[in-house]
């Protein structure tokens, strides 16, 4: 694992939401740097900004201003097609809302990423398979997401992440709808990601159990980084 | 995406929304299957009336009295304003004889025509006798015969009968040989068409003898069979020409009525495909609700389903996967409506008729039969997958268009 090596960098990054009339900056000119291995905790209170980062980095949306390179490469200006092949490749996310499809079974569901890179359905069985083994849902792999709990739904969330091997992880408050028992396993579980695969892992939240784990904590605050804090 | 496995998405959807994905079905299931029942009962007539036309009777005119201006819908149907009482206009001999000067004219079949009253092993009756010229009659008629023979120009107390009279309209069957009373007189029956009527046919003049209202030599109508059916119009003519002129009428005060089977097949069949023809627009306005049904249910999916396409889309789904899921959505729920319809029409075609059952043009429907066209099927089939795929393109760009952040904030 190589540190110090930069997967994305973020400059002066701009994002200005329009209401009608009424404009509103959630992003002022963002600075930031994530090297690959890294484990970054951005941390601010309700409203700061984070969310919006993290759809930016994650090629959900595009910045008004500014440049996002992802392995040195501009992707503010990409179309949508490029984005998603970006989104499909590169990125694994997990949300605050576990974002499962109801309507397919947990193993239906960590295979889907697979499926939109045309992997081929059997390749894509095992994967799936073994990432439910790894995140310890190995007997639930047929069930419904309805039929498991909040911590076990997050689990299967963690799985589908990983299922292309993406270069980065990110977790919009991963643990945001968890107890705080389940929510510390979850963290745990994505610094034994960190720790044994060396995966880059980006998490948004405002639960401060997470700076023990990570080696960078962002701090944002009315759209604009405070301050950054390597530990 | 692979497009098994969008496929599976879309069936996924389907199975998903049963009670909405069945209600959208059921809306293209009648507008197949109306199409289908209605094109397969049309194309029955259609092919029955063909059979009749290119069959037996092209080179056969009827002549009657009076005008009929619907000429030929009367033609084989007791007339009933036909008694020759006096007063009336009349067919007689003198227009035999003019009918005999016609050279492309082969043979001449007069008839008389009334209600009999008829009884056999203790059960009466009341049954239409025609009375034939049996001398040519039998190389004249259409019908066939089933069992026993023909009229021949010896008989002299014997019929022929309908199969219906022969087979149920008595307590017991009246088969060949037996002996059967009509208006006092008994006949002999020698023969039985292969028919459903109740008719009876005998020698004319015997005819005379039992219809006593009926006058030597005056003829309820004249069937003639001509030499070439190719000349057929010409014939007409010249047989309207003639019989103006020794009745001493003109054209605005004709008396009398000819028609041709080829005439009034190619009528009936004209109202047969011009009603099919209306009957299909109003199954077509049917199949046409059922697409709006379809595009209405997968505006309703598309936005129930906003927030999993933003999570598709985070998970790699470009644009033409998410189209890929819902076209397929939409034409699916067009081919499983599409196929139940064309099965139900296929029912509704064979069923509906004998239902309706009874006699006149419903009557007609049933014996006809309905013929399910390759291409009623294939076109009904293809209308519903493409109006479902159509109907449904419009919600499915929508639903790919929709940008992962909006979709993913959906809620
Ligand atoms: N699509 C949007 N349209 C308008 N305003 C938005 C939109 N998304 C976020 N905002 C606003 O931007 C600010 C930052 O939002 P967000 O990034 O979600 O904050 P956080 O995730 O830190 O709680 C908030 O004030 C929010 O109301
Ligand atoms: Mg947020």
């Amino acid at each position: 694992m190589k540190q110090n090596d930069t997967l994305l960098r973020l400059e002066n990054v701009w994002k200005i939401y329009r209401m009608g009339e009424i404009e509103f900056a959630a992003l002022k000119g963002v600075d930031l740097e994530i090297d690959k291995g890294e484990f970054v905790a951005i941390l601010g209170p309700s409203g700061s900004g984070k969310s919006t980062m993290m759809n930016l980095i994650g090629c959900l949306d595009m910045p008004s201003r500014g440049v996002i390179r992802l392995d040195a490469r501009d992707i503010s200006k990409l179309c949508e097609s490029d984005l998603a092949q970006i989104r499909g490749k590169k990125i694994g996310f997990i949300f605050q809302q576990f974002n499962l499809i109801p309507t397919l079974s947990v193993l239906d569901n960590v295979m889907l990423p697979l499926e939109f890179q045309e992997v081929d359905n059997s390749v894509a069985r095992q994967k799936a398979l073994k990432l439910l083994d790894l995140v310890g849902l190995k007997d639930r792999v047929y069930h419904n997401p309805s039929q498991l709990s909040g911590g076990q739904r997050q689990r299967v969330a963690i799985a589908r992440s990983l299922a292309v091997d993406p270069d980065i992880i990110l977790a919009d408050e991963p643990t945001g709808n968890l107890d705080s028992k389940t929510g510390a396993y979850i963290l745990d579980f994505l610094n034994g990601l960190h720790t044994n695969e060396g995966k880059t892992i980006v998490v948004v939240t405002h639960d401060l159990n997470i700076v023990k784990y990570v080696e960078k904590v962002v701090y944002i605050k009315d759209g604009e980084i405070e301050k950054v804090e390597c530990t | 995406m692979k497009l098994a496995r969008a496929f599976k998405h879309a069936l996924n959807l389907v199975m998903h929304s049963k009670l909405r994905s069945w209600l959208t079905i059921i809306g293209i299931v009648i507008g197949v299957a109306s199409v289908v029942s209605i094109m397969s009962i049309g194309a029955g007539l259609e092919q029955d009336i063909t059979s009749q036309l290119g069959g037996l009777g092209a080179d056969l005119l009827t002549i009657t009295p009076g005008l009929s201006k619907a000429s030929g819908f009367s033609h084989k149907m007791p007339s009933d304003g036909g008694s020759a009482t006096e007063g009336e206009v009349v067919l007689d001999r003198t227009d035999v004889q003019v009918l005999k000067g016609i050279p492309e004219i082969l043979l001449i079949d007069t008839e008389i025509r009334g209600s009999a009253e008829v009884y056999y092993l203790g059960k009466r009756g009341s049954v239409t006798l025609t009375g034939v010229d049996q001398k040519v009659w039998a190389q004249i008629t259409t019908s066939e015969m089933r069992d026993g023979r023909i009229l021949g120009p010896a008989d002299q107390n014997v019929i022929v009968i309908g199969g219906r009279l022969a087979d149920d309209y008595f307590e017991r069957p009246l088969g060949i040989n037996k002996m059967i009373t009509i208006e006092g007189s008994s006949f002999r029956v020698v023969g039985i068409l292969d028919d459903q009527s109740t008719n009876i046919y005998m020698p004319i003049q015997m005819a005379y003898h039992v219809l006593d209202d009926k006058e030597n030599d005056v003829y309820d109508s004249i069937t003639v069979k001509i030499k070439n059916e190719d000349k057929l119009d010409y014939v007409i003519e010249t047989i309207e020409h003639k019989l103006m002129m020794t009745r001493h009428v003109t054209d605005r005060d004709k008396d009398f009525t000819i028609s041709s089977s080829r005439q009034m097949g190619e009528m009936k069949s004209e109202m047969v495909s011009s009603l099919t023809t209306f009957l299909t627009a109003i199954a077509a306005v049917a199949l046409l609700v059922g697409a709006v049904g379809i595009a209405n249910t997968m505006f309703t999916s598309v936005l129930e389903k906003t927030k999993e396409i933003g999570i598709m889309k985070a998970l790699g789904a470009r644009n033409k996967d998410i189209l890929a899921i819902f076209l397929l959505n939409a034409f699916l729920i067009g081919l499983i409506g599409g196929i139940i319809g064309i099965i139900l029409g296929y029912l509704l075609s064979s069923i509906l008729p004998t239902l309706m059952g009874g006699g006149g043009f419903i009557g007609r429907l049933a014996s006809a039969g309905s013929v399910v066209t390759l291409e009623s099927v294939l076109l009904s089939l293809s209308v519903a997958v493409g109006i479902g795929t159509l109907s449904g393109a419009i919600p499915a760009y929508q639903a790919s268009k929709l940008k992962p952040v909006d979709a993913l904030r959906y809620e």
